[in-house]
């Protein structure tokens, strides 16, 4: 299955300007694509209604945008790994790795910018062992990543002794608290991030492998595309991106934190699936992931601002995330 | 009952009246009632965490308040968390209660809630001084447990109930916590105070867990039959020690006060815990924030009670039985000081 033969992996959603708008409602891709955009702005809407002046406040969308931005570039990986049929279930413990190999540079006092390469490098060689296992040895993802989930977690709670490293630095604070034009920075490095990897995948020989892989591997393989490689990549961005993040997370929380944070990979592996992205791979969008990461920062905001009590948001989030699901597979 | 709040109103009116009368006078700015409070807690997967959350919601109804109580998504969700305080600071509430899930990772949401000229009220674990300077934060008030001084004192009365010159065996909670470490060096220093010639055995780690503690106990017993008594950094660990097989009547003590530690010291498993008051911390924190509203000076640092529950007053920390599951002794069995209660204005 190529892109051609499959119009929802189309760069733009909806973009097929032959059809009719009568037409493209009844066309199931176009549902997929846009539902997350619709369930969005509902989302906006019912907070809007409810609290206009604390949700819809300047300050407020600048939080959730804040908030969205971490998970927004973690999202990009996953949603790499699962076009090609895969899942990465190692993004948080990456993260919190890359994070403790920040500490440790810090504290031996070299410069920051050494210390996030030194994070972005961690996880990119954790990302890299994952995809070699998974196309050489031929394993499922989901244990590879699974067990990388649990050496990640613990490598990093040896090399930091269980014990985190206060971080902190003006120039770093400076990019987690200050915005520009309304947007803060956090946002701008997420959104040229989703931007460049969404040139990545539709509009490189790269990303058309990569399709071709997770849509058939064995007619990708047929045509000369190496399996082996296109893993080992989308494992390696994946890794290096948890990596990149963790400088974020540093910047944003000014410490380098030993304990793995779990929610981070619930809420990518959600976002991927709320963003009209394929399980079973070779379908993706980058704009969509990114979208439904958007759209559950600012459910779970709008649910702390309308004092809905925290048990109740857990239950919320679900229900979205299956609903949404059940919804792009009935329109299928 | 109707009739009776409108007196308070009238009241509560009339000192407004009177004291906005009288110039010079330190003027309550708010009514109690009128303090808007939120707070974040740590994850509510973790009985202490509801302890708090309940002292908050129930201090804050008797004062006439509704406060809007949220918890970090994880334990150990520190972006989340801070995410959660941004959400809650661009609303109008007067004052933030806050529980870090690590010493540094709110203190930039923090300084966004000072920048706004907002109160907050920092309990049950303090944020770190340098990152919250750095961050341009400010807490007006911080109440929390003194975790090594009740491991002390815990120390300290174990010598009194075994003599001494014996063996303590020591079981803590998860490596590197800062918790853990502190009851643990607390008894220690406790005990060596009462009787220099004691002997430790461990600590041994047991991350907070009942089975983990209970093959622990068994193996430290098999290496050293000369333990006496054995030390828990939680209650959850002590009741695993309790179970151990060749336990006899050596004494076991462990921290925090559970329902299930007290029904254990009730019937003699366990000698005795030493019981943290979550709830009162909640307390305190509510109280604290209306005294701010009220433009009230705020005691700087309060340490919130610790009692050890043993034999001599289990019959009365039962007595203060609720509903409630994991702390069913939400206040003490005895007198503890309150600086905030009496700063509050009618």
């Amino acid at each position: 299955m190529d892109t051609k033969s499959n119009p929802g992996s189309a760069s733009k959603p909806g973009a097929d300007s032959k059809l009719s708008f009568k037409q493209r409602l009844r066309d199931p891709y176009f549902w997929s694509d846009w539902l997350v955009v619709v369930a969005f702005l509902l989302v906006i809407v019912v907070f809007g209604a409810i609290n206009p002046s604390a949700f819809l406040s300047i300050y407020n969308l600048n939080n959730i945008l804040v908030a969205s931005a971490i998970p927004a570039i973690i999202v990009v990986g996953q949603t790499f790994t699962v076009a090609t049929a895969g899942i990465d279930l190692s993004v948080s413990s990456i993260l919190t790795l890359g994070a403790v190999i920040f500490g440790i540079c810090f504290t031996k006092e070299l410069p920051v910018w050494v210390c996030m390469l030194g994070g972005m490098l961690a996880g990119m060689i954790a990302g890299i062992i994952n995809g070699l296992i998974i196309s050489v040895r031929k394993i499922n993802d989901f244990i590879v990543t699974l067990g990388m989930l649990s050496i990640a977690a613990g490598t990093a709670l040896v090399l930091s002794n269980g014990r985190p490293v206060q971080i902190i630095n003006s120039g770093l604070a400076n990019v987690a608290i200050n915005e520009k034009f309304g947007v803060p920075y956090l946002m701008y490095i997420a959104f040229a991030i989703v931007v460049f990897s969404h040139f990545l995948l539709f509009h490189t020989r790269f990303g058309v492998h990569l399709l071709a892989v997770g849509g058939d591997p064995d007619s990708a393989r047929a045509m000369g595309v190496s399996i082996v490689r296109i893993k080992v990549a989308v494992y390696g961005i994946s890794g290096l991106l948890a990596g990149f993040a963790a400088t974020l997370a540093i910047a944003r929380i000014g410490a380098a934190e030993p304990a793995a944070n779990t929610a981070i990979l619930l809420n990518s592996v959600a976002a991927v699936v709320l963003g009209g992205v394929s399980l079973f791979g070779g379908r993706a969008t980058i704009f969509g992931p990114f979208v439904a990461t958007l759209l559950l920062q600012a459910l779970s905001n709008g649910l702390t601002i309308i004092g809905v009590a925290s048990y109740y948001q857990y239950i919320s989030v679900g229900i979205v995330v299956i609903l949404s699901a059940s919804l792009v597979r009935n329109v299928r | 009952m109707k009739r009776k709040s409108s007196a308070v109103i009238l009241l509560a009116v009339a000192a407004l009246t009177v004291s906005s009368v009288l110039p010079g006078q330190a003027a309550a700015k708010k009514k109690a009632k009128d303090v808007k409070i939120a707070a974040v807690v740590k994850g509510l997967d973790n009985p202490f965490f509801i302890g708090i959350k309940e002292g908050i919601e129930e201090t804050a109804l008797k004062y006439g308040i509704r406060a809007n109580v949220q918890a970090a998504p994880g334990l150990n969700d520190d972006v989340g968390q801070a995410n959660k305080l941004d959400s809650l600071a661009g609303q109008n509430y007067d004052c933030y209660i806050v529980i870090p899930i690590s010493s540094n990772n709110l203190s930039q949401a923090v300084g966004k809630i000072t920048k706004k000229k907002k109160t907050v009220i920092n309990i049950d674990s303090p944020i770190d001084a340098t990152s919250l300077a750095a961050a341009g934060g400010k807490v007006t008030s911080f109440a929390g447990t003194d975790n090594f001084a009740a491991g002390e004192a815990g120390g300290k009365d174990m010598i009194a109930k075994i003599g001494t010159g014996k063996t303590i065996g020591l079981i803590a909670g998860l490596a590197g916590n800062v918790t853990s470490a502190a009851r643990i060096d607390g008894f220690k220093k406790g005990a060596l105070a009462a009787d220099p010639t004691v002997k430790f055995v461990g600590p041994e780690n047991a991350d907070w867990d009942t089975t983990k503690a209970l093959d622990k106990a068994n193996a430290m017993l098999l290496a050293n039959p000369s333990i006496a008594a054995f030390f828990a950094a939680n209650d959850q660990m002590a009741q695993g020690i309790s179970k151990a097989t060749n336990i006899g009547t050596k004494k076991i003590y462990g921290v925090d006060g559970i329902a299930d530690a007290l029904t254990l010291v009730k019937s003699g498993k366990i000698s005795a815990t030493i019981s943290q008051y979550p709830y009162v911390m909640g307390q305190m924190g509510v109280q604290a924030c209306i005294i701010a509203a009220q433009g009230g000076k705020v005691p700087e640092k309060t340490i919130t009670p610790y009692y050890i529950i043993d034999s001599s007053n289990i019959d009365k920390a039962l007595a203060n039985n609720s509903s409630r599951g994991y702390f069913p002794n939400q206040l003490p069995p005895g007198t503890y000081d309150n600086p905030y209660e009496k700063l509050i204005k009618k």
